[in-house]
C-alpha cells in the first residue's frame, strides 16, 4: 500500500511540487497506452527533468518499496509501460532535448523523450539525418523506441530495429541509482563514437528490455548525411509465395543499402490481394533509378502490377498500420505479432486466414508486416470499439497469440500482465533465467517496471 | 451529462499522442502552461471516459484542466489525422457539465457571464462608454449592413475600431451600428459553460436584428462571427443563421480584390501575421489577411515559424485570459517569441482578443513593437490615417 501523502512530499522535495501530482484526474491520463490493456493507475506522476532527479526518485522508491514505471510517449502496443500496481509514474516528457550533434563523428545525443520528428528536424538543418523511422509515427520518442527495440519502415531493411546498429552509447540510471555509460563513453576520457568497445556490449542488455534494468537518460545514435533521394512505389503481387521471393530479392540484391524493404498489407476483405509498399532510398539519383529498375523488373517477373501509390502515402504519412480510417473505426489492437524468417510469413498468414477470417469469422483484422534485414516483423491489426467489443477482441487475440507463438515466431514486445509475459515465462529457457538473474541482481527490490516482462512472482 | 452526447468520440481516442506534438509543448498551449498529460486531448478523453464510467467526478480541482483549455483547436487539427475528435465541442460540454452539476467554476467565468447579463457587455461599460469609439463617425441606420464590433473592440480598442470603420466606409460600405442597443454576442455563455441563458439571448438578438432590417453583419471579432454564424443556429435549431455574417478579414480582402481603395503610401515595414484560432483552424480562413498584406506597398512579409493550421495560440482563447490570466500571459509571451524570431517590425492579426493578448505579450517580453489589425495597415496605405501609428513608440489614447 503506497502512503500517498508521504510519497507526494518526498517526490516534491526531490523535484519540485509543481511537477508532482497525485490527483485522480491527472493519474487517469496515464492509465492506458495504445493497446487494449486494462486500465492501470499509478499512485503518483512525477515529471522528471534530470538524471539526478531520477536517481532521487529511485532512492525514494527503494526506501519505501514503491514501484517505479516509466512513461515515454505512452503509445506501447502491449502494456509495456503501464503501472502493473500503484506506484510512481516517471513522465519523461520534459527530458526531450537534442543535446549534441557531433557532425565530425556523425553522432547525435538526445534525451529519451526527444521524438524522432524533433531529432530529424534538427539534424536536417545541418544536412544530416538518422533516416530510420518509427512505425508508430513521428511523435514516438527515441528512448521509447530504443528501449522496446522498435522498428519502422524506412531503412530498417538495412539497419534493423532501432538500436540494432545505430545505438552508439546509452546513459542508464540503474535501479540502485548508479549511472552507467555504455560503449566508448564507458571510458571516461574517451568520447561517444562506438558501440562495441570495452568488454561486453552492455547496451544490448538494455535494448528491448522495456526498461526493467534501468532508466535511459541519454542516447547517442549514429547519423548520416541527408543526401538521400527517394522514390515511392506500390505494387500488387499475385501470391504470398511471390511476396516471399520479393523479400529475398530485396535482401540479397537491393536491400543492402537505404531501401525501405517492403511493407506488406493484406486487407481482410481481399485476402488474396498482396499489396506492397516501399520507399527506395539512395545517395545518388542514379542509384535510386538503378534500384527502381531492378525492383520494377522483379515485380514484372513475378507477375505483379504497379499500383496506386495513394495508400502508401497515407501509410507513410500517418501512423503505420494499413488500416484506412485509423481510429474513426475504433481503436487498435496489434496481435499475432512477432519476428520471423522471411519464408515463415506463410505460417502467420495461414493463422490469420484460416483461424481468424474463416474459422472465427473475424473479418476486421488486416495482415501486415515489414521486411527487416533477413526477417519479417509481421502482425495482425484491427479496429475495435471500446468498451463493447473489448472482451471478445482480447479473448480472440489471446487465442491467436498462443497459436502464433507456438510456431517460428519470436514475440515482439512482451509487456505486462496484459501483454505477452505469460508466454515468455512459460518458456523456462536459459535466456529467461539469465534475464531474471540480471533483474534480481540489478534491482533486488524489483522497483523498476515491476511486473513488466517478468511476473513479480517469478522474482520471489 | 452533456458529454454523453460525445461518447463515441471519447471512446474513439486511440491514445496515439498526435495531439501532444513532436516537441512536448509546441502545439498545445494548455500543456505549455500546465505540463500534465491531463491537459492534452488524449488526457481529456481519458478524464471524460473516467467520468462516463463513474471513476471520476467533476471537481473544483479538475476545473483548471478543463477551463484552462484555450480552445485553440490545435489538438483537434492534429486529430484530423487520427480519430477526428471534436475537442472543442467536448470541452464545451464538460464546462457546461460543471455548471449543471453545481461544481465551482473559475470566478472569472462566472463574473464574465453575470457582467454580460447585467450590463450588456463583458466590461460593465455604460452604453456611453461602450460606444465612445464611434465618436465622430456617422452610420446609416437601416442600411442593412450592420457593423458589429463586439465587446472587446468596443471597450479596449477604440482607436483601432474607429480606424476600421473609416476604412470600410472609405471603401463604400454603408454601415449601420446598434449604438446603445449593442450587447454582447453571448460567447461568454458557452465559454464558461453557463449556457442556461444562451438560447433566450440568441432569440432576443435575432429579433432585434430582424426588427432593424439587418441583412448582413460585419464583425472584426472571430468569436462574435462564430457566435452568429455557428452558435445561434445550433441554439435556435436553424440550419443556418438567416442573416449573412462576414468577418472583416473577408471584407478587407474584398476591398483589395475589387480595388475599392487606392494604396498610395508605402509602409516600409517588415510585417508578419498571426492566425487567430477561431477564424484560422475553426474556419480555415487563412489567406485573406495574407492577401491584404501582400497588396500593400512597402510591406516585406515574413511568416512566423508556426503559422496557418500550425499557428500557436495567442493565449487569449477559451476565456483563459479572464480565468487563469497567468497562463494566458505565458502563452502570449511565447507567441511573441515567435514574432521576435521573424525580426519583423509589426505583428498583425485580425482579432481583437489576439491583439490584446499579443500586445500584453510585447509588454511581458519587453519588446517595442506594435500589434496591429490589418485594417490599420490598410488605413495607412490608403492615406486614411497617419503613418505614425506603425511606429513602436506610438501609444494610442485608448
Amino acid at each position: 500500500m503506497v502512503d500517498v501523502k508521504k510519497i507526494t512530499q518526498l517526490l516534491s522535495d526531490a523535484t519540485s511540487p509543481d511537477r508532482v501530482t497525485d490527483k485522480d484526474f491527472d493519474l487517469i491520463s496515464y492509465s492506458r497506452d495504445l493497446s487494449p490493456a486494462k486500465q492501470k493507475l499509478p499512485s503518483h506522476v512525477v515529471l522528471a527533468e534530470t538524471r539526478e532527479e531520477i536517481q532521487k526518485i529511485l532512492a525514494i522508491a527503494n526506501k519505501n518499496d514503491v514501484p517505479v514505471y516509466i512513461r515515454g510517449g505512452g503509445t506501447s502496443h502491449w502494456d509495456a509501460f503501464l503501472p502493473q500496481e500503484p506506484g510512481i509514474m516517471v513522465d519523461l516528457a520534459r527530458m526531450n532535448k537534442v543535446l549534441e550533434i557531433n557532425e565530425r563523428d556523425l553522432v547525435v545525443t538526445v534525451q529519451p523523450n526527444c521524438t524522432w520528428a524533433k531529432m530529424d528536424e534538427e539534424l536536417r538543418k545541418r544536412g544530416l539525418t538518422y533516416l530510420c523511422s518509427e512505425a508508430g509515427g513521428p511523435a514516438m520518442t527515441v528512448g521509447g523506441s530504443v528501449m522496446k527495440a522498435g522498428g519502422g519502415p524506412h531503412s530498417t531493411a538495412k539497419f534493423g530495429f532501432h538500436g540494432n546498429q545505430d545505438v552508439i552509447c546509452l546513459e542508464m540510471v540503474l535501479p540502485n541509482g548508479d549511472v552507467v555509460q555504455t560503449g566508448s563513453a564507458a571510458w571516461p576520457s574517451a568520447g561517444k563514437f562506438e558501440r562495441q568497445c570495452l568488454g561486453p556490449d552492455l547496451a544490448g542488455m538494455f535494448l528491448g528490455a522495456e526498461g526493467i534494468l534501468g532508466v535511459c537518460t541519454e542516447l547517442s545514435l549514429r547519423i548520416r548525411p541527408a543526401v538521400d533521394f527517394k522514390e515511392r512505389l506500390s505494387a500488387v503481387l499475385p501470391t504470398l509465395d511471390d511476396v516471399v521471393e520479393f523479400g529475398h530479392f530485396i535482401n540479397r540484391h537491393v536491400g543492402d543499402e537505404y531501401l525501405q524493404g517492403i511493407y506488406l498489407w493484406v486487407a481482410p476483405d481481399t485476402p488474396d490481394l498482396f499489396f506492397i509498399m516501399m520507399d527506395i532510398f539512395g545517395y545518388e539519383p542514379e542509384i535510386v533509378k538503378h534500384r527502381k529498375k531492378k525492383i520494377l523488373d522483379k515485380i514484372a517477373e513475378l507477375g505483379g502490377e504497379i499500383a496506386d501509390r495513394a495508400p502508401a502515402d497515407d501509410y507513410y504519412d500517418r501512423i503505420l498500420t494499413g488500416l484506412t480510417d485509423l481510429f474513426t473505426a475504433g481503436v487498435w489492437h496489434f496481435f499475432g505479432a512477432g519476428s520471423l524468417r522471411i519464408d515463415d510469413i506463410k505460417f502467420l498468414y495461414k493463422i490469420w486466414r484460416e483461424e481468424l477470417l474463416e474459422k472465427r469469422g473475424y473479418t476486421k483484422a488486416g495482415f501486415g508486416g515489414q521486411v527487416l534485414p533477413r526477417r519479417w516483423l509481421a502482425f495482425m491489426v484491427t479496429n475495435y470499439k471500446e468498451p463493447e467489443e473489448w472482451e471478445e477482441l482480447v479473448k480472440m487475440a489471446d487465442e491467436i497469440d498462443e497459436m502464433t507463438l507456438k510456431g517460428p515466431v519470436v514475440p515482439y514486445g512482451v509487456g505486462g500482465r496484459d501483454g505477452l509475459r505469460q508466454f515468455v515465462a512459460s518458456h523456462d529457457t536459459g535466456y529467461y533465467r539469465l534475464l531474471k538473474t540480471l533483474k534480481q541482481t540489478l534491482d533486488p527490490k524489483n522497483i523498476l517496471q515491476r511486473g513488466i516482462f517478468i511476473p513479480e512472482e517469478e522474482l520471489q | 451529462m452533456r458529454i454523453e452526447e460525445f461518447k463515441d468520440m471519447i471512446y474513439a481516442c486511440g491514445r496515439c499522442n498526435f495531439c501532444r506534438g513532436t516537441d512536448f509543448n509546441e502545439r498545445c498551449p494548455e500543456v505549455f502552461t500546465q505540463l500534465w498529460e491531463s491537459s492534452t486531448l488524449r488526457g481529456r478523453m481519458a478524464i471524460a471516459r473516467g467520468i462516463l464510467e463513474g471513476q471520476l467526478d467533476y471537481s473544483d480541482d479538475l476545473a483548471e484542466r478543463i477551463f484552462g483549455c484555450f480552445m485553440c483547436g490545435r489538438c483537434r487539427e492534429e486529430c484530423k489525422k487520427a480519430a477526428q475528435i471534436d475537442a472543442i465541442a467536448i470541452t464545451k460540454a464538460m464546462r457546461a457539465d460543471f455548471v449543471d452539476k453545481g461544481v465551482k467554476i473559475p470566478e472569472g467565468g462566472t463574473n464574465m457571464v453575470d457582467t454580460a447579463i447585467d450590463s450588456g457587455n463583458i466590461f460593465a461599460d455604460t452604453p456611453a462608454r461602450h460606444t465612445k469609439w464611434a465618436e465622430g463617425l456617422t452610420f446609416k441606420e437601416g442600411s442593412g449592413t450592420l457593423f458589429y464590433p463586439g465587446c472587446l473592440a468596443s471597450h479596449r480598442f477604440k482607436e483601432k475600431t474607429n480606424i476600421l470603420v473609416k476604412v470600410l466606409q472609405a471603401a463604400g460600405y454603408e454601415l449601420d451600428f446598434l449604438g446603445d442597443d449593442q450587447t454582447c454576442c453571448g460567447t461568454p455563455f458557452w465559454i464558461s459553460g453557463k449556457v442556461g441563458n444562451a438560447k433566450e439571448w440568441a432569440e432576443n438578438y435575432l429579433k432585434k436584428l430582424n426588427a432593424r432590417g439587418v441583412k448582413e453583419i460585419i464583425t472584426p471579432c472571430p468569436s462574435c462571427f462564430r457566435a452568429f454564424d455557428e452558435e445561434y443556429p445550433a441554439l435556435l435549431g436553424l440550419e443556418e443563421f438567416p442573416i449573412r455574417i462576414r468577418h472583416t478579414s473577408e471584407v478587407l480582402e474584398e476591398i483589395v480584390d475589387k480595388k475599392k481603395l487606392k494604396f498610395k503610401v508605402s509602409l516600409d515595414k517588415r510585417v508578419t501575421y498571426h492566425d487567430p484560432c477561431e477564424i484560422g483552424r475553426y474556419r480555415e480562413i487563412y489567406d485573406p489577411g495574407r492577401k491584404v498584406l501582400s497588396s500593400l506597398p512597402g510591406v516585406e512579409y515574413v511568416e512566423m515559424s508556426r503559422y496557418r493550421e500550425e499557428a500557436f495560440c495567442c493565449g487569449g482563447g477559451g476565456g483563459v485570459k479572464i480565468m487563469y490570466e497567468n497562463h494566458s500571459n505565458k502563452v502570449a509571451e511565447e507567441r511573441i517569441n515567435d514574432f521576435i524570431d521573424t525580426e519583423a517590425d509589426i505583428l498583425t492579426t485580425v482579432c481583437p482578443a489576439c491583439e490584446m493578448n499579443l500586445t500584453h505579450g510585447t509588454y511581458a517580453a519587453d519588446v517595442e513593437a506594435r500589434v496591429l489589425d490589418i485594417a490599420e495597415l490598410i488605413a495607412v496605405a490608403a492615406g486614411i490615417v497617419d503613418k505614425g501609428i506603425l511606429e513602436p513608440d506610438y501609444f494610442p489614447e485608448d
